[in-house]
């Protein structure tokens, strides 16, 4: 497999996504059949040959930026009712490290 | 139409959504949509060119009167704070939301057998797929539940549905459409699309959402479409037929059906010409590495700190976006999400990403060389089989992905693309594709007028 359960488990963590232990080397087997399927990018040759080529879509430089004026917000209801919690102005996470679970500051 | 007949057409639309219930193509509940269909036909203004047409949306485009959950857990019952510019365009000009179309979770597959809400059923074959991401909406429209749709392509999420579904679909020009309310995957590639039950449904929706919008910038400085008049034949078009897209394994209806379209189009007067697009056969591998590393940051967003749900029970903020996303996200939405992030992470940048990025830019160069050639459009087979069997693909992601072979090369070239039923095979629907240039949609849907009238859809190949 060109893909092991160990990476799947380190990309995972990259992707910020819990994966469980059991459904590791499945995924890893899947990720195999897909990555050695697009490695076939790097035998189609043509060395450097698609840096000169035009490619249709526009390029970040090509984009039209808008006058940098303040315009009313087009949001029909409030942020806060999107948001799983919202408090004074912040969206309301878990405090960073270890605490009593369901504990919630701003 | 008169206000009193608008309100009869939407209580009807409104029980043919409830009969097609049985496909799982639609998420809003008859009911609401009921509801939200006689206000709307009571409230709608008289002038539109659109005045009273039932349209169905695709549930990865924000709307202020349903929610929008992209097909997935991690967004269940979310309410958006806005509307996408192709919504509101759509009302302005006299249509009805009829509701939220199932899709695959955040539009990736090709089966809609990836929504967290169950798979949709093929109209025509319960036992088969209707083809994605845009499975919901094709399907309602295959049903005669109404008459128009928006979708929305990646790789081919409009015209692989409507090729299965026996419907006409359009992917416009990247750039032609506003994106604005379009729930990002791949930002490079999305585009709203249009599926119809003739070309002229699914054009005149397209013409209403074409055109400039401030509120993207990805969206050109253009005037809506103008749509084209029907012609009644098609002297003085050039075809092209790229041998690539007629490989030795292609289903054998597919190729009959393409085979009497052809001879249609130059029955019609139409100029066909033999012309190669030698890169073809990297689409599929380039796609999926761009489409993957696209998605792999847009969904970083979905972290259960803003938007939708969040795990309970978590104690720090790493495991908040961890549960949170690995239990909101079903299983090839994290597929893809990992191989994003696994093509993108140091040491195989140059290798894949790097390598696709190259092969996009001689994939539009293939479309390039065949254009400046004297070719005005290109006419292929929209999918290499008809729709398959639910379950059939599930188990193996890469011949999955292979459904979009003939679709994905207008997703990362940006040229606009059009599926129109060509006839059938064994009663399930074939789809031809024709390829325009750059902005010349109106070309495209010239000549599948003209296919549209001098075939019969329903015809066995």
């Amino acid at each position: 497999m060109s893909v092991t359960p160990e990476e799947v488990r380190q990309i995972a963590k990259l992707a910020e996504l819990s994966v469980d232990e059991e459904h590791l080397p499945e995924l890893a087997a899947q990720m195999s059949r897909i990555v050695d399927y697009i490695a076939q990018l790097g035998e189609a040759g043509g060395g450097g040959a698609g840096d000169h080529a035009k490619p249709f879509i526009p390029g970040p430089d090509a984009i039209r930026l808008r006058e940098d004026v303040v315009a009313p917000q087009p949001l029909e209801g409030k942020i806060s009712d999107f948001a799983p919690a919202f408090r004074d102005g912040f969206f309301v996470v878990p405090k960073l490290g270890a605490f009593d679970a369901g504990e919630e500051t701003a | 139409m008169t206000e009193v007949e608008v309100l009869a057409a939407a209580k009807a639309t409104a029980t043919r959504l409830s009969k097609a219930k049985r496909l799982n193509a639609l998420l809003t509940p008859p009911a609401v949509v009921r509801k939200s269909l006689v206000a709307q036909a009571k409230a709608v203004r008289a002038s539109g060119v659109l005045y009273g047409m039932p349209v169905a949306v695709k549930d990865n485009i924000c709307t202020l009167d349903f929610p929008t959950t992209c097909g997935s857990k991690i967004l269940e019952g979310y309410q958006s704070p806005y509307e996408a510019t192709v919504v509101t365009r759509l009302k302005a000009a006299g249509a009805l939301i009829a509701g939220k179309a199932n899709l695959d979770e955040f539009a990736m597959g090709s089966s809609t057998e990836h929504s967290a809400y169950g798979r949709v059923l093929h109209p025509l074959d319960r036992t088969r797929v209707p083809g994605g991401s845009s499975g919901g909406s094709a399907a309602l429209v295959a049903a005669g539940a109404v008459p128009a749709a928006l979708g929305s392509e990646t790789g081919g999420s409009v015209r692989q549905p409507a090729a299965f579904c026996g419907v006409v679909g359009i992917k416009p020009t990247y750039g032609r459409v506003s994106r604005y309310g379009l729930v990002a995957f791949g930002s490079s590639l999305d585009q709203v699309g249009v599926l119809g039950r003739s070309v002229h449904d699914a054009a005149r929706v397209l013409s209403v959402i074409s055109g400039r919008d401030q509120r993207d910038n990805t969206c050109e400085d253009r005037d809506s479409l103008r749509l084209p008049t029907v012609p009644e034949r098609l002297e003085g078009f050039v075809i092209g037929i790229p041998k690539e897209y007629f490989p030795v394994d292609l289903h054998p209806g597919v190729r009959r059906a393409c085979d009497r379209a052809i001879r249609a189009l130059k029955d019609l007067g139409a100029a066909i010409r033999d012309v190669s697009l030698p890169h073809t056969a990297y689409a599929i591998p380039t796609y999926y590495v761009i489409a993957p590393a696209e998605a792999s940051s847009n969904l970083a967003r979905f972290d259960g700190v803003r938007y939708g749900s969040r795990a309970a029970g978590v104690t720090t903020l790493a495991d908040l976006y961890r549960q949170t996303r690995g239990a909101g996200f079903g299983p090839e939405v994290q597929r893809r999400i990992l191989v994003g992030t696994y093509v993108l992470s140091s040491g195989y940048y140059d290798a894949y990403y790097r390598k696709a990025q190259q092969m996009r830019a001689l994939l539009a160069q293939d479309f390039r060389n065949v254009f400046d050639r004297g070719v005005d459009l290109i006419f292929t087979p929209t999918t290499p089989t008809v729709a398959f069997k639910a379950g059939e693909r599930t188990k193996d992601p890469v011949a999955m992905y292979l459904a979009d072979c003939f679709t994905a090369p207008a997703n990362l070239t940006g040229v606009p693309a059009m599926s129109l039923p060509i006839g059938r095979v064994k009663g399930l629907p074939v789809g031809g594709q024709f390829i325009g240039q750059p902005f010349l949609e109106d070309d495209m849907i010239e000549a599948a007028y003209a296919l549209e009238r001098a075939i019969s859809g329903t015809d066995e190949a």
